[in-house]
């Protein structure tokens, strides 16, 4: 098991390399020239531009800027400014071209917003997903079965910025019956303001998700309560509760882990409509913001450290599969 | 949001097509699955619903004379009030032939001229989008998994890489770039707006169905008609095209047909977060425009957004619908 | 001043250098045809200046103590820095709450006007005789909001600072063209020497020009004439947190999202003849939503009735707060948007004139989401309404709005010019752009003329424009005020010395020998009384004799505010909310 996490993780590290390269070689090749970004408005001279360009280190072969760059996120690095220095310590992403702050710090700042979107979400749609499917599965066939992978298919076809976005609209802009949304800090502004702001967010994205939970746990927990270890379990006269929550439930829980995992790992990426919808000022906002105004630096960085999430979500979900599923041996 | 066209996990996807039962039933799987869709209520009526908005897309520059109005013919100062509101049909002035849907306000361009070739942007993009997927993620993955070694580790460090990009952000980057870098001509641009949106879709709609194609053609491989064909010397490409392939029917449907609805509704979202075809009708264009008329002037906005979810949860059953039809284990 | 960039006006008019404007103005939505007619014949800009307004400002009756008022807006300021601060947005958060200028702008509530008043000056500042040397006196007990004291040294720091355009870029230049070795100094940080251009004795503050500005006491309200103490800055960074002056001051700043403000208890209201201190503090929401913000606005519903923005409001909600008009704030910019013709490739005038009878004024500004007579308002003259010295006339006699392509047609016919081509630049990626380019084509077309629209990006589009190499013959801008005479207006853009100049100062390469040396002649030999009537003069001649641009109408303001904002009017020079007098009423 060892070997296989090294394994793992040596392919990960290589996955991060070549997107890294990928990003690097697609966003400074790209014809936004990121200088301009920087320029003011109205006196943007070719000298002024082409001494931007130096100071950001635009004007090295793109190589060596990828290499700078590299060497930054290990030991951090200065960045001159004008006649300014930002020092930016490890690991160091670059500084924003136009808040001119180290990357790392703004957009650490920035996840805590992504992060309480995701925690929240998550455990809605864990819960109602996993209840309603296992509910579903025991009572297979009957009115509430049909009921909820109904409701569940219906609702998982509506196209999810739509949901968001009227549900916004409706709940909280015309009608109140939500409070008003956006990020409190949970600490700095106390938790109820952060729970207020966080509230449509979190059920709106929780039944979204929760609908693919409830048809993925209801699908796996039918087969494994057709199992034969199942219907030994109840041969021994093991409570019909016992035998679902221990026995057919262990099995039945491994995809939806996987799920949950790449799930969880492109929520902590920034969930760009329920940001921007819900005003939220997360990573995702961060990247949209950085995309209009061609800040570089932030967009590979968020790129970047998407990739990061989804490459150690993979292996970590690739780990626990192996403790919850016996079955399922690592090598 | 990201696209994933091909929900279906392997558990879904039966490791053992039952080729044994349809032999003796002397039905080949797709007529199995076209008879258990007729008898699929649901699936009938989605098919009806989206043969409609086929119909609406092939046809639309016919329905809009049909219906007298004109694309993009608004003019602002005839037809706009001083709040920049329309002076005919909704919200204020009831149901008129002369603008079914209503004029957009700011343009008092023709509400039902755009919802009309709207419905063409959609179908036009999600279609070709997921056929060059599906072609992409097909070849890839017969390629994957015929070919032993370097090359099969080679694709499947590939297929890692892009299922590690986080697509919205890769798209909403990306897009720009390759309008801005081949755009420069007014000609080229709408061309090339069309073909960013076509190319990102497309970039990030193949893996999941390269996986799987490879997982199918690993264990299809081993299997005695693919090993005597070898045996007789029948070259690698006879073997992909001619052997494995129509065993691979099944779940490329399948992908099809949970692919379109995803692409409609990416494309929609593209649309709202700003990226996307700007000047050429489309749904998504329309309902970013129409959010902040919601309470004033509803019918803007929703004309639109009933187009994408109609589309969109009729596509979306039937696809399910399509899956369960190819699959009877995860039937309902 | 720059305008600060809402959408809309970024896909029409991306530059804009406006600045203070001292002249009156009217209010579009006023019908007191009384304060239009003063400026208009030509007025006095003094007469807009109050030297002897006394601290403390006096507090309305009905403003309650207490409470925070937010401010919603779709933008966010590029920089919070005084001596940056360009931008209407910044300089209105900055000089209204945070930090004090010598001068300052305040509301007249008989007038509907702005004025120019002391701030911490004692006076609007005393010249010499012949505008070279400048002299302000401090007040006394002015502070820091750590107590510390508001010294003639740190404002004589802050002056030199605004010379370090290398480190601290897209400030207000003026100071290197009329201060005294303006063109040679560059700054505290890249420059040790002295700069003998500002000294400073006791209180007193003494700037020496180059040549004569007699308009200093306006430039002396920009945020970069603040105090700075010179051993806690960091122009990295000072940006992050200016010591405040002013009633208010930073408790937290998140550049791009959010600003907080606070009571700065060491700010002394018998200083000030301008601010007030009602509110306990001030909540910045940038980069929000327009839909989402107009709407919280409009259903002023808890929070909301304390909320305000200063974006235009979109077309989608003028109607409804139509109807609760004293929640709606209108009024003007002295900006003046314009389609600039290059002379040199459009050389007939015939064509020139039929490009200004085809243009589908009301077409392109609805399109482009515009409210007309509100949010944009219709006008012939180049100088725009508030400006001293402005003539009032009509060059086509279509009033600015009544597109005529039959005339269009005939004047081609005329020059053998039918179906010329105008080549001009919009931005692909913005819809409503798209819409109001749409509208042009149509127009253009309908008036004979064949339309070639040319794709640029709202990011690369003002560096596009002023590419003289570009194919376009036409192209879309504007001017605002910067001075309160058109002595601002046509030296800045319509000199032929600025023809070839990077940057493209003068966008309609507009070099014609009578009028270079009429401009001369203005500036040379009139007082500044005949030279701000000559100016409106010239105005009319330029357009009707050469006509070089297209006048596309002026920038209007339109802000809406929750029911319990107290004070909120439309600062004129600037076309933002009147921060500095505003309160949560009772």
């Amino acid at each position: 098991m060892f070997g296989y996490i090294v394994r793992r993780i040596i392919s990960g590290v290589l996955v991060l390399l070549v997107v890294s390269v990928a990003v690097f070689a697609l966003f400074f090749y790209g014809p936004a020239d990121p200088a301009l970004a920087y320029c003011p408005e109205t006196r943007c001279t070719p000298t002024r531009l082409e001494n931007i360009r130096h100071s950001l280190g635009l004007d090295q072969p793109v190589a060596e800027q990828y290499g700078t760059y590299m060497k930054n996120i290990v030991t951090g690095g200065e960045f001159e400014l004008g006649a300014i220095g930002i020092d930016c310590p490890a690991p160091c992403l670059g500084v924003s071209f136009k808040l001119r702050v180290p990357v790392t710090e703004y957009l650490a700042d920035r996840f805590k917003a992504t992060l309480s979107i995701a925690l929240g979400g998550a455990a809605i749609f864990l819960t109602v997903g996993l209840t309603m499917g296992i509910l579903a599965a025991r009572r297979r066939g009957t009115l509430a079965d049909k009921g909820i992978v109904g409701v569940s298919l219906f609702i998982n076809a509506i196209p999810y910025y739509l949901l968001a976005l009227l549900g916004w609209l409706f709940l909280i802009s015309q009608w109140g019956i939500f409070p008003e949304s956006g990020y409190y800090g949970p600490i700095e502004e106390g938790p109820v303001a952060w729970v207020k702001g966080m509230l449509l967010a979190w059920v709106i994205l929780g039944l979204a998700y929760s609908t693919a939970y409830a048809r993925f746990s209801r699908g796996s927990m039918i087969e494994s309560l057709n199992e034969d270890y199942v219907r030994t379990a109840r041969a021994k006269g093991l409570s019909e509760r016992r035998v679902t929550m221990r026995h057919a439930m262990r099995a039945a829980i491994v995809p939806v882990v996987t799920i949950f995992g790449l799930d969880f790992a492109f929520l902590l990426a920034g969930t760009i409509f329920t940001e921007r919808i819900f005003d939220i000022q997360g990573i995702g906002l961060s990247a949209l913001d950085a995309i209009n105004g061609k800040d570089l630096p932030i967009i590979s960085a968020t790129v970047l450290i998407a990739a990061l999430f989804i490459v150690v979500m993979n292996i970590i979900v690739d780990v626990i599969y192996s403790v919850i599923d016996p079955r399922v041996r690592l090598t | 949001m990201g696209i994933s066209p091909t929900e279906l996990s392997q558990q879904d996807v039966p490791a053992e097509p039952e080729v044994v039962k349809q032999e003796i039933a002397g039905r080949s799987p797709v007529q199995i699955a076209l008879g258990r869709l007729r008898s699929d209520k649901i699936a009938v009526a989605c098919v009806v619903i989206v043969v409609f908005f086929i119909l609406i897309a092939v046809f639309a520059p016919l329905l809009t004379r049909l219906f007298g109005v004109e694309l993009r013919a608004g003019s602002p100062s005839e037809d706009l009030d001083q709040f920049n509101f329309p002076l005919i049909g909704p919200p204020d002035h009831g149901f008129t032939w002369e603008a079914p849907l209503g004029l957009a306000p700011n343009t008092g361009h023709d509400n039902l001229a755009d919802w009309l070739y709207g419905a063409r942007t959609s179908l036009t993009i999600a279609t070709v989008s997921t056929l060059l997927a599906t072609l992409i993620g097909v070849s890839i993955g017969l390629l994957a998994g015929f070919s032993r070694g370097w090359m099969d580790k080679v694709i499947n460090f590939i297929i890692d890489v892009f299922l590690s990009l986080p697509f919205l952000l890769v798209a909403l980057a990306l897009a720009p770039i390759i309008v801005s870098r081949f755009g420069n001509s007014p000609d080229a641009l709408k061309f090339w707006q069309f073909t960013a949106l076509l190319l990102v879709l497309t970039l990030f709609g193949w893996m999941t169905l390269a996986r799987l194609v490879r997982g199918e053609v690993l264990s299809l491989r081993e299997r005695e008609f693919v090993q005597a064909a070898r045996v007789i010397g029948v070259p690698t490409r006879r073997i992909l095209f001619k052997e494995l392939l129509p065993n691979l029917i099944a779940p490329i449907i399948v992908s099809i047909s949970l692919g379109l609805p995803a692409f409609v509704a990416a494309e929609a979202g593209l649309a709202y977060l700003g990226i996307g075809v700007v000047g050429i009708p489309s749904w998504g264009q329309t309902i970013d425009n129409a959010v902040p008329f919601f309470n004033t002037y509803p019918l803007y906005l929703y004309a639109p957004l009933v187009g994408v979810f109609l589309l969109v949860v009729a596509l979306n059953l039937l696809g399910d619908a399509v899956r369960d039809a190819f699959d009877p284990k995860t039937r309902r | 001043m720059r305008m600060n960039k809402p959408a809309a006006a970024l896909a029409v008019a991306a530059m804009m250098t406006l600045a203070a404007c001292g002249g009156g103005s009217s209010d579009t939505g006023s019908d007191e045809p009384g304060d239009d007619a003063t400026f208009q014949e030509g007025g006095n800009a003094g007469a807009f200046k109050d030297e002897s307004r006394e601290a403390p400002a006096p507090v309305p009756d009905d403003a309650a103590e207490g409470g925070t008022l937010t401010v919603m807006t779709a933008v966010a300021p590029s920089t919070l820095d005084p001596t940056q601060a360009y931008y209407t947005d910044s300089t209105a958060i900055l000089s209204d709450l945070v930090t004090r200028s010598l001068t300052q702008y305040a509301y007249n509530e008989e007038t509907n006007d702005m004025q120019l008043i002391p701030d911490m000056a004692t006076d609007l500042g005393r010249p010499n005789e012949d505008n070279t040397e400048w002299t302000f006196t401090l007040r006394d007990g002015l502070k820091y909001e750590d107590g510390t004291d508001v010294t003639a040294e740190d404002v004589a720091y802050a002056i030199k600072r605004s010379f370090a355009i290398a480190e601290l870029p897209d400030g207000p230049t003026y100071q290197t063209t009329f201060f005294l070795d303006g063109d040679k100094y560059k700054g505290p940080f890249s420059d040790k020497g002295e700069y003998a251009g500002v000294t400073t004795d006791g209180n007193d503050i003494t700037i020496k020009m180059r040549r004569p500005f007699s308009d200093m006491d306006y430039y002396a309200s920009f945020p970069a004439f603040t105090a700075i103490p010179e051993a806690k800055d960091n122009p990295e960074t000072y940006g992050q947190h200016p010591l405040a002056t002013g009633p208010y001051k930073f408790a937290d700043y998140k550049a791009g999202s959010s600003l907080t403000l606070v009571k700065n208890d060491q700010w002394d209201p018998n200083t000030d003849p301008g601010r007030i201190q009602m509110v306990d503090g001030w909540d910045f929401k940038f980069a929000q939503d327009t839909a989402k913000l107009e709407n919280v606005i409009i259903n002023d519903n808890g929070s909301a009735q304390t909320t305000l923005t200063y974006d235009n409001v979109s077309a989608a909600s003028y109607r409804q707060i139509q109807a609760e008009k004293e929640r709606l704030v209108t009024g003007t910019q002295p900006c003046t948007f314009m389609w600039y013709i290059d002379m040199t490739k459009v050389k007939d005038i015939k064509v020139r004139q039929a490009i200004g009878y085809a243009y589908p004024y009301e077409d392109a500004w609805k399109a482009g989401g515009d409210i007309v007579g509100v949010t944009r308002v219709p006008g012939t003259s180049i100088l725009p309404p508030g400006t001293a010295g402005r003539k009032e006339y009509d060059a086509l006699g279509i009033g600015g709005v009544n597109t005529d392509p039959e005339k269009s047609k005939e004047l081609l016919k005329e020059a053998g010019a039918e179906g010329y081509e105008i080549k001009f630049l919009f931005s692909s990626d913005d819809e409503q752009a798209v819409a109001a380019k749409d509208a042009i084509v149509k127009g253009l077309e309908a008036g004979g003329f064949k339309a070639t629209p040319i794709a640029s990006t709202v990011e690369t589009i003002r560096t596009d424009r002023t590419d003289y190499n570009s194919p376009i013959n036409v192209r879309s801008s504007g001017w605002c005020s910067d001075w309160p005479s058109g002595g601002s207006w046509f030296p800045a853009q319509w000199s032929g010395d600025l023809v070839g100049l990077e940057g493209m100062p003068n966008p309609a390469n507009f070099k014609e020998k009578k009028f270079d040396d009429e401009q001369n002649r203005i500036l040379d030999e009139l007082s500044p009384e005949d030279a701000t009537k000559a100016w409106g003069d010239f105005d009319q001649s330029m357009e009707e004799e050469v006509y070089p641009a297209v006048v596309t109408g002026y920038g209007g303001v339109a802000m809406i505010h929750g029911s319990k904002v107290g004070g909120m009017a439309n600062d004129n020079v600037r076309g933002m909310p009147t921060f500095s007098r505003m309160y949560i009423t009772q």
